[in-house]
């Protein structure tokens, strides 16, 4: 035994180390109790969203756009449920890719190589796919679970679908690949089409799978649909008609517009070439175009139609006062007019029938350049028609002061001033309702998701242009030049009495003159001549075998307005003389 | 042999601690291996049952003779020990890229646990008749060395850094303890410093990414920081009263990584927030004064000693789990005593506690 005192100092100094051991694993506890302190009460913002961020995916996508219908409710464009397939390349073993690139490539019934590639990329997160079928990626995300691979995310997402194809493509358009409009239809109405954003989550492990997925009410996010005017019927009877014209005769392309005067409603917009929405980078861009809106063209004699009507409004003429025609020959200035075929002495009525240029200018010389000016922006030419599409063109229409006396004689038949299509349609269709300028209108109600009226569009009067005294003298004018020995015979169908007239203009050469030039064919008209349901404009762009409106253009007209009212069940007139008590309104042009 | 009068010197605080921890430990496992799927119950939990169970019950066999037998057969234990930990190295299950664990019928031991607390009997048995009051030499240092560095050396070629480091450290504050020569102090420091640039070279390409982690935790998030990141994400996101008993979010989808083992502190967190860590931390210093305070009362310089380094043991442990969980120190294998899962580890602890209580019983016996 060891003296008590060595002992108690023995003691004494290990106590004062245990003492010293109790406070230094004290302090130690209390960095540690500060860092959770640190870490809890301090940092938890930051901590706490991150830990959200995590497991609870905030997606944010739009709700699905909207769908577009025809008159009928027919769906001419539409969004389905896809599955949008990714990947993070640089989260997957090196040595599994090759295995994984053959699991997808056979489920996807994608290229193996091409998927090879994606998965050795360097990219932080790439697309695969972005338009799988459900069933398809279902089958897919089950494979891969049982496989344990979870760097493959799956995203539901939308896919646009134009189930009719090349059908009214330019007038739809089209939707990236974000489901964001970007021409026609798809871009004016954009915002509408488009779904409303939705924030939902999805909970997903640490292994990406979906615990939850928190979606909330679809249809409540789903973007509004677009009711249009446009009849797909009448639409397919058009292009048909168009396609075929086009193609006998050899020409770059056509366009036709089919409106309902009395509404302004947009039946159809035909173009050819067309292209196919589904796939619209097979297709060279030039045919994405509306050019029925988009482009402007020198109307030909189809002007003339405007030039009689300024001449009646001016009362200065009725359809028979008389106009020498010089025989064919005819010099403004340094300028000489010809006419295709030599006249003399016509009427008005003669001169819209048959088409003289030598005649047109002349009246347009005796009324002044300001009557037809007038009456031609009252129709609307030189000036936006406001149609709810992007991009339309206004055409050109100077200002009656800046005409050279060629210019105004020029411009009465239709060159040296330019118009749209739709222009041109809607100005016929005034004719045909009265003289009243409607707006044409392609979209007729926005209905939301679940199928309520958001806004309706009614039938817009912007005008009245001329009297109703001067639309029944033009209207007896317009029959004769689609009666026998007008030009525009071969646009009457069986049965039904056209309003007219064709125009064959010639288009400007590179050298900025009519020489060996190439022409337009035009056709622009009404039918029933009484009462009138449809106003139609046909243009064929540089006709090949013929190059006359009334050749080329008249048979499309006529095949339109006949199926067309085929379809509308709209009846066959009765033969006019037994019928029209008149009888001088709708007497025939010698 | 078992004295009744012992039995009034029972310190029945100590075993309440345990029971508390134990209690604790238990309900959040319960939560930490039942995130997915909270109608079953996991297989692990009841396993982890018994292995409480067992525990208990090789505490309690613990304290039933005095620890001197313990310290007298100690070279005996020792060498079972090391031949362990030998055997592991011959016939252990290759798990996960290091080999650690030896099975033994059903079960499967990981002989570096309990050789942490041979280590302590051991260093305990020497340094009650070696150490001075001067402060000890290298001379006398040689041997203690020499019984840490076997173990030591047989751990971190498993390798398991973790339990080697961690015996490491508590012979070095059970060597500290019995005092060490001045001078000899400063070679040791020296010595250390010149090992660093060594001992990095020596780590795996993992383990040096793990250390730089902790510097640079946003360096590769998904990589050598996941871990440490969600784990922190998971500490941080419980706030001050956490989210609830079985509602921790991180926790539910599997995000922590190891969460019912090591980081099993990060599901307590989240769920029972700075509140809960504060108590659980609380009760871990407490437990840690307790056996300071078996030590400052035991008579025996061997006892004493002991107790210091079982309270060492458990200390470290707690401490490095927890800074680790909350991002202040590398991730290495180290579970929460009484908490993590793991029956090894539980049994190890266990058996020290039992010694503590061994100790403490017995404080008024003399030697």
């Amino acid at each position: 035994m060891k003296p008590v005192g060595v002992e108690k100092k023995r003691v004494d100094m290990r106590n004062r180390r245990i003492a010293f051991i109790g406070v230094v694993f004290t302090l130690l506890y209390a960095i540690v109790g500060i860092r959770a302190f640190h870490l809890q009460v301090i940092q938890r913002e930051m901590l706490s969203e991150r830990a959200s961020g995590e497991y609870s995916k905030a997606l944010k996508q739009t709700g699905k756009r909207g769908t577009i219908y025809d008159a009928k409710l027919r769906e001419l464009a539409l969004s389905t449920n896809v599955v949008s397939v990714g990947v993070n390349p640089k989260r997957i073993n090196g040595d599994k890719k090759p295995a994984l690139a053959k699991i997808i490539a056979d489920r996807l019934g994608m290229d193996r190589h091409a998927i090879e590639n994606l998965l050795l990329s360097k990219d932080k997160f790439t697309w695969i796919d972005r338009s799988v079928l459900p069933a398809q990626a279902s089958a897919l995300q089950t494979q891969l679970r049982a496989e344990k691979i979870t760097q493959i995310e799956f995203v539901p997402s939308y896919c646009r679908i134009y189930p009719n194809r090349t059908l009214a493509a330019q007038l739809i358009g089209f939707t990236n690949i974000d489901e964001k409009g970007t021409t026609g239809l798809e871009f004016q109405y954009n915002e509408c089409l488009q779904g409303e954003m939705m924030y939902w989550s999805v909970i997903k492990d640490a292994k990406g799978n979906i615990i939850n997925q928190d979606r909330i009410c679809e249809v409540s996010h789903e973007g509004n649909s677009l009711e249009l005017n446009i009849d797909t019927v009448i639409q397919s009877i058009s292009e048909n008609a168009l396609k075929r014209a086009v193609e006998e005769n050899n020409a770059k392309s056509g366009i036709a517009v089919v409106m309902e005067p009395k509404t302004g409603a947009v039946r159809a917009i035909a173009h050819f070439p067309t292209f196919n929405p589904n796939a619209f980078n097979s297709s060279p861009s030039e045919n994405w175009r509306n050019r029925a809106i988009a482009d402007q063209f020198e109307p030909g004699s189809t002007l003339k139609i405007f030039l009689a009507a300024a001449a009646l409004e001016s009362k200065l003429f009725t359809p028979d006062s008389v106009v020498s025609c010089e025989n064919g020959r005819y010099r403004i200035g340094r300028n000489v007019i010809r006419d295709t075929k030599p006249h003399d002495d016509l009427t008005l009525l003669e001169i819209i029938a048959v088409s003289s240029n030598i005649g047109t200018a002349k009246v347009a010389q005796q009324i002044g350049p300001a009557a037809l000016y007038h009456v031609l922006a009252g129709f609307g030419f030189g000036e936006r028609t406001g149609i709810d599409f992007p991009g339309e063109a206004s055409g050109m229409l100077r200002d009656y002061r800046a005409w050279k006396p060629i210019d105004h004689a020029t411009i009465a038949f239709g060159q040296g001033v330019t118009v749209t299509a739709i222009q041109l349609a809607t100005a016929v269709a005034a004719i045909a309702n009265d003289g009243i300028l409607m707006k044409p209108r392609i979209v007729r109600a926005i209905r939301d998701g679940n199928g309520n009226i958001v806004r309706s569009f009614e039938p817009e009067v912007l005008r009245r242009v001329i009297s109703s005294r001067t639309v029944e003298l033009l209207k007896t004018m317009m029959l004769a030049a689609t009666e026998k020995g007008g030009t525009g015979t071969l646009a009457v169908p069986a049965g039904y009495s056209v309003c007219g007239k064709t125009g064959t203009a010639q288009k400007l050469n590179e050298a900025g003159n009519y020489q060996h030039c190439e022409y337009n064919a035009v056709f622009a008209g009404f039918a029933p001549a009484r009462a009138p349901q449809l106003a139609v404009l046909v243009v064929i762009d540089e006709p090949h075998r013929h190059h006359y409106g009334g050749l080329v253009a008249a048979p499309v007209f006529r095949e339109i307005v006949h199926e067309s009212f085929n379809y509308l069940n709209i009846p066959p007139e009765p033969p006019v003389d037994r019928l029209d008590v008149s009888g001088k309104a709708f007497r025939r042009g010698a | 042999m078992f004295d009744r009068q012992l039995l009034t010197y029972f310190d029945w605080g100590l075993f309440t601690l345990i029971a508390l921890i134990s209690g604790i430990g238990i309900i959040v496992l319960y939560s930490a291996l039942n995130g997915g799927q909270p109608a079953q119950v996991h297989v692990l939990f009841y396993r982890q049952l018994i292995w409480l169970g067992l525990g208990f019950c090789l505490m309690c066999l613990m304290f039933m003779f005095h620890f001197r037998h313990i310290i007298r057969w100690a070279p005996l234990i020792y060498a079972a020990a090391i031949i362990l930990l030998i055997c592991v190295h011959f016939f252990g299950k290759h798990v996960g890229g290091s080999t650690r664990w030896l099975p033994i019928g059903p079960f499967s031991l990981q002989p570096s646990e309990p050789a942490k607390l041979v280590v302590i009997i051991m260093l305990a048995r020497y340094y009650a008749v070696h150490a001075r009051t001067s402060g000890m030499t290298l001379k006398d240092l040689l041997v203690p060395i020499l019984l840490t560095a076997i173990p030591f050396l047989l751990i971190v070629t498993q390798p398991d850094l973790g339990t080697a480091g961690i015996i490491l450290i508590i012979a070095v504050t059970m060597t500290l303890f019995a005092k060490i020569d001045r001078r000899t102090a400063v070679f040791f420091i020296v010595l250390a410093i010149i090992f660093i640039p060594i001992g990095w070279k020596l780590l795996e390409p993992y383990q040096k990414e793990r250390i730089l982690t902790l510097v640079f935790p946003d360096k590769d998030p998904l990589g050598a920081g996941y871990h440490i990141r969600q784990s922190k994400i998971a500490v941080g996101s419980g706030l001050l009263l956490g989210k609830g008993y079985l509602q921790g979010t991180q926790k539910m989808l599997a995000f922590l990584p190891e969460q019912h083992t090591d980081f099993i502190f990060s599901v307590l967190t989240e769920e029972w927030g700075f509140f809960g860590s504060l108590v659980v931390v609380f009760l871990f210093l407490l437990l840690t004064g307790f056996g300071l305070s078996v030590a400052h009362g035991c008579r025996s310089s061997a006892g004493t000693l002991m107790a210091v380094g079982i309270t060492a043991l458990i200390f470290w442990q707690t401490m490095i789990n927890i800074a680790m969980v909350t991002g202040m120190f590398p991730v290495v294998g180290m579970p929460l005593p009484l908490i993590s899962y793991g029956g090894s580890s539980i049994l190890t602890i266990f058996l020290g506690l039992g010694i503590l209580l061994n100790i403490s019983m017995r404080r008024f016996l003399k030697e």
